[in-house]
């Protein structure tokens, strides 16, 4: 019998990755230069990739298809953060999102690392060791956007105080959350990994001058529920081609 | 485009332990650190790379002149098969063959 809290936990594990991916994946192209096009492409797949390795961990829980997860739910029944709800607008946003997620990520791998669910545990320590680069890859970005000044900075600044509180969703209690800590499935409390991330953060951007995140801030109730316009037009790009034949074998 | 994310950082990748450095191509990035992640992209990512290099393009010194690399004289003696010595080699071989076969006593004898 699948724990419907051990679900709830993969399913934000995926969505966050999966989402965020099909964002930054729309940097192909056109990103700042070639170089980066490359680099954030390969970032976005490596985020997929991610998604897909939880999604199917949560299908063999469940007995589903991990296909129909990632692609057969409408908007309403993802579970990403908050965070992951907006356009990949411009590029100082999308290094500000991937500064904030990256280290989220981190926080929480870390701590699932230690999960007494073992196929979580594992996933997780093998995860950390290809986001050490992400992390590495936008820290330097988040760096010299801030550092170049003017416009770059700006961007950069107003983009950081747009989402902090969307960015404290990653660490929305879980509506399972209670059992997932007496069973020792999630290691420590949403709450403590939250105030990790934030003790993480703010001596990085204390070091540029960047603004800290507020005193109050907490993760909203709705981090994991709330959607927008935004990410319907997202849902409907990335469920094209699944929906133009439902049921497939590609 | 101009400044310094033009600049070009040459890459050298390694795909086993022991092996030689070999060049790999090239890269623009405004920074080593960057220089370094984008050779990891171009030269790593499918994991075809054990070890990599990255080395701004301004710090080799290169050498290109003709006058010393293609001297106008003939120097083939200077290459390895300048010198002939088929015929040294043979002569030599017949010499330790005979005096590998000639025994104790017919060396004596012939002494």
């Amino acid at each position: 019998m699948p724990d419907p809290a051990v679900a709830e936990l993969l399913l934000t594990l995926a969505d966050d990755e999966f989402v965020l991916g099909f964002w930054d994946s729309e940097w192909t192209g056109i990103a700042p230069l070639l170089e980066e096009d490359v680099a954030m492409s390969s970032i976005s797949q490596d985020e997929i990739g991610h998604a897909r390795a939880w999604y199917e961990l949560l299908a063999a829980e469940t007995g589903d298809d991990p296909d129909r997860i990632a692609f057969g739910r409408e908007p309403a029944a993802y579970r990403h953060a908050a965070l992951m709800n907006h356009a990949r607008t411009d590029w100082g946003f999308s290094v500000a999102r991937r500064f904030l997620y990256e280290h989220a990520d981190a926080v929480r791998l870390e701590a699932l690392a230690r999960s007494s669910h073992g196929a979580i545990a594992d996933l997780a320590a093998k995860m950390r060791r290809e986001e050490t680069y992400h992390l590495m890859h936008f820290d330097v970005w988040t760096r010299r956007l801030a550092d170049a000044g003017g416009e770059a900075r700006e961007r950069l600044v107003s983009a950081l105080d747009r989402l902090w509180t969307d960015a404290a969703a990653v660490f929305t209690p879980l509506a399972g959350e209670t059992g997932l800590l007496a069973s020792g499935v999630l290691p420590q409390p949403m709450d403590a990994l939250l105030a990790r991330w934030r003790n993480r953060i703010a001596p990085l951007l204390a070091e540029r001058g960047l603004p800290a995140p507020p005193d109050d801030l907490a993760a909203p109730p709705d981090g994991r529920t709330s959607r927008t316009d935004d990410f319907g037009w997202l849902h409907g790009e990335f469920t094209m081609v699944a929906r133009s034949e439902v049921g497939a074998t590609w | 485009m101009d400044g310094p994310r033009d600049r070009v950082w040459e890459v050298f990748r390694q795909e086993a332990e022991g092996d030689p450095m070999v060049h790999g191509g090239s890269v623009r990035a405004p920074d080593e650190e960057l220089a370094l992640h984008y050779a990891r992209e171009f030269y790593g990512r499918r994991q075809e790379s054990h070890r990599i290099w990255v080395v701004p393009r301004e710090a080799i010194i290169e050498l290109d002149d003709p006058d010393l690399l293609k001297p106008p004289f003939d120097r083939s003696f200077k290459r390895p098969g300048g010198y002939i010595i088929k015929h040294k080699l043979e002569a030599a071989k017949a010499r330790a063959g005979a005096a590998a076969v000639a025994t104790p006593e017919e060396a004596a004898t012939d002494a």
